[in-house]
């Protein structure tokens, strides 16, 4: 059932992506609604795998490594739909569902049997705490992807080679005041998660910080989106703010694998 | 072609071959306009004459039987006219002979010319320089019918091709980019220096897609006032440009001039005034007004009107079709008005009523003159000039109609002819 759901939800992300790359090559407009309308039936879909393993496993699936990344990737889908309704930027589909199809393959090839919980993680605080956590990387995601955009677009209208399918990007400005606005949820999000980790850990180990990899590089993510947001605040925009939002991004996603595969603690996969 | 009696010359200089030092020295105001045209029309270099002036080009245009002669006498005319020694501006002038010159007419009337080709001004422009000439009486049967084909030939033009279009099309990418740039432009400020056509047409047009303050400058502060009052704008003096710049979201430069008026450091400093919140600027001038090197600073978008045209410049091959539409366009009225004028030439019923004519009036200024010894060199030129615009006027019907029947084959030509010949007495001794 999980298999099914999951196989529903990629080739869903696939057509998605098509629809949302499609104005940039074709002249002739597809309907507005299709690209997003697809990237929301992934998202039901990919909701729905998680949903199922989670119900079977009696936990949410959230503890092995493509675990977690499958339940990001469904949460950037979400994030990004919700973005779309408040702002005119379908564009961003075009750099989120790609990275779905990447994410929601992969958990779909390493999925292996679910293991089970250590009694001392069984609480209500780790779907809280995952999901705010995770939530926040997503949005950091989204802020991620208009960057990329923003950069695009920069580069065209700099070059001024602008094709005519570039010209229909979101503007700079929708572009740079998304991404401010998307980079505060994040951090607040970002925040939530490690003060709901923090307290979790205080009663599960009964220390609220322990130095291990993975909180201290979610403390140094922290510290990075924090600086961001303070520059942004200060007047940095534009290109310099798009370059960091993306460098950000990448750090976090880096730090993200480098913990899971390379230096597992107590947090997260081997529960110590 | 040398031989004939009737000639057309044009002499001129425009954007291309003068610097607007040398135009606005030469251009005519309006109260120049009259004495110049009295002088330029003596009935006998010059018979039939017509000066256009805008900003961006003097035209003399000039109905001769001795181009030569003619020339000369223009090139004396502006220097004296204008004040400017001969050596400033003869070598930016050009001339157009015969066939030629009705073409540059042509050209220049319908905007193939201009330096934004298609924009629409110049037609209003020739058709005023037209109705000054012609309330004097500068004009005769040629240059009349030449100006008239010259509209017909615009018009023509910007509805057979699509060359009119670009104009338009320049201004709205430029709105287009900016609407690539900003979300809303209801809360943006425009600041357009330079009172230029371009300029003008551009903050129009970013006006009517809702931006929301527009800034004018310019040097001549009356020409500001002018357009902020069109555009419901503010005028800001010339030599504080630099003040109120971290203002403007969007710069349009439409300045004649050489040299930069904005450079990196400048701007560099206005944006950091800005919180480095991205700025647009347009650059219409030719030569550019803003250092291209300001594209190079973050947040600042810098396109001149050579980006401008590559951006709306989706098909080549369709817009030198469309050249190539609008120059065989003129080079198939310019034959069909040369015919016209050649068969005006060789009709020897024509060439007898104008020596009739001629040799009536010169016959009578020199009696009434005779009477009047003591008059002002000037009252003579006006008794001159009065009386071949008399002999102008009435030989055009009669012309009109020996043309008219000429066209219509053999038998009613010759009626015509024969008709014209009797009523005038051509055959019966002076």
């Amino acid at each position: 059932m999980e298999i099914v759901f999951l196989q529903l939800a990629i080739v869903f992300y696939l057509l998605s992506t098509g629809a949302f790359f499609w104005p940039l090559m074709s002249p002739r407009p597809l309907a507005r609604s299709l690209a997003p309308g697809l990237l929301c039936g992934a998202f039901v879909a990919h909701a729905g795998a998680i949903a199922v393993r989670s119900l079977s496993a009696g936990h949410i699936a959230v503890v092995e490594s493509y675990e977690a990344v499958s339940f990001f990737g469904c949460l950037l889908a979400g994030v990004c739909l919700l973005v779309q309704l408040r702002a005119p930027v379908a564009i961003l589909g075009a750099v989120v569902s790609p990275l779905c199809v990447v994410m929601a393959t992969g958990a779909f090839v390493f999925s292996t049997q679910s293991r089970d919980l250590p009694p001392s993680l069984h609480s209500v605080w780790l779907p809280i705490h995952v999901t705010l956590a995770f939530l926040g990387n997503a949005v950091f995601g989204v802020a991620f992807s208009a960057s990329l955009v923003y950069l695009l677009q920069e580069r065209q209208l700099k070059s001024k080679k602008g094709r005519l399918s570039f010209r229909r990007l979101p503007s700079l400005e929708t572009l740079d005041a998304l991404n401010y606005r998307v980079l505060a949820w994040g951090f607040a999000l970002l925040t939530l998660g490690i003060l709901t980790g923090a307290v979790w850990a205080e009663y599960v180990w009964g220390t609220f910080w322990v130095w291990e990899p993975r909180p201290t590089l979610s403390l140094v993510t922290w510290v990075m989106y924090a600086l961001l947001l303070h520059y942004r605040t200060a007047g940095w925009r534009g290109r310099r703010a798009a370059a960091l939002t993306i460098a950000c991004f990448i750090v976090l996603v880096g730090s993200f694998l480098g913990v899971k595969l390379i230096f597992p603690g107590r947090h997260g996969g081997a529960f110590g | 072609m040398d031989s004939r009696t009737t000639n057309l010359l044009l002499m001129g200089l425009n954007h291309r071959s003068a610097p607007v030092e040398v135009r606005e020295r030469l251009a005519f105001d309006e109260d120049a306009l009259e004495p110049a045209l009295r002088r330029l029309v003596d009935h006998m270099v010059v018979r039939e004459g017509a000066i256009v002036s805008t900003c961006n080009r003097v035209e003399i245009l000039a109905c001769t039987p001795d181009p030569q002669a003619a020339g000369e006498k223009i090139t004396t005319l502006l220097a004296e006219a204008r004040h400017v020694a001969r050596p400033l501006f003869e070598p930016h002038l050009y001339t157009r002979v015969g066939k030629e010159a009705v073409s540059h007419l042509f050209r220049v009337t319908s905007s193939l010319d201009s330096m934004v080709v298609g924009e629409p001004q110049i037609l209003g422009q020739v058709k005023d320089a037209y109705a000054v000439s012609s309330t004097l009486g500068a004009l005769g049967v040629i240059l009349h019918r030449c100006f008239h084909k010259s509209f017909s030939v615009a018009k023509r033009v910007r509805s057979e091709t699509r060359i009119a279009a670009k104009a338009v099309s320049i201004s709205s990418a430029a709105v287009d980019l900016a609407r690539s740039i900003f979300d809303h432009l209801d809360d943006k400020t425009a600041m357009v220096i330079g009172a230029g056509e371009m300029g003008e047409q551009t903050v129009k047009h970013l006006q009517s897609n809702g931006i929301g303050t527009v800034l004018v400058t310019n040097r001549t502060f009356a020409r500001a006032v002018e357009l902020a009052r069109q555009c419901n704008g503010t005028v800001v003096p010339f030599d504080q440009l630099h003040r109120h710049l971290h203002l403007a979201d969007v710069v349009v430069g439409s300045v004649g001039m050489n040299g930069y008026l904005l450079v990196p450091a400048v701007v560099d400093e206005v944006l950091r005034e800005r919180k480095r919140r991205p700025m647009f600027f347009i650059d219409l001038g030719v030569p550019r007004n803003f250092d291209p090197r300001l594209n190079d600073i973050e947040n600042v978008f810098l396109y001149d009107i050579d980006d401008l045209e590559k951006v709306i410049e989706d098909n080549k091959d369709e817009r030198e079709r469309e050249a190539i539409k609008a120059e065989s366009i003129i080079a198939e009225e310019v034959e069909s008005f040369w015919a016209w004028l050649s068969s005006m030439e060789v009709t020897p019923t024509i060439i007898a009523l104008r020596d009739r004519a001629e040799t009536i009036r010169q016959k009578e200024v020199e009696k009434a003159l005779a009477s009047m010894k003591d008059l002002p060199p000037q009252a003579r030129q006006a008794v001159e000039a009065m009386s071949a615009a008399l002999m102008n006027k009435l030989l055009h019907p009669p012309i009109a109609y020996l043309k008219a029947s000429g066209r219509h084959g053999a038998g009613p030509e010759a009626e015509g002819v024969s008709t014209v010949r009797r009523i005038f007495g051509l055959d019966e001794d002076a």
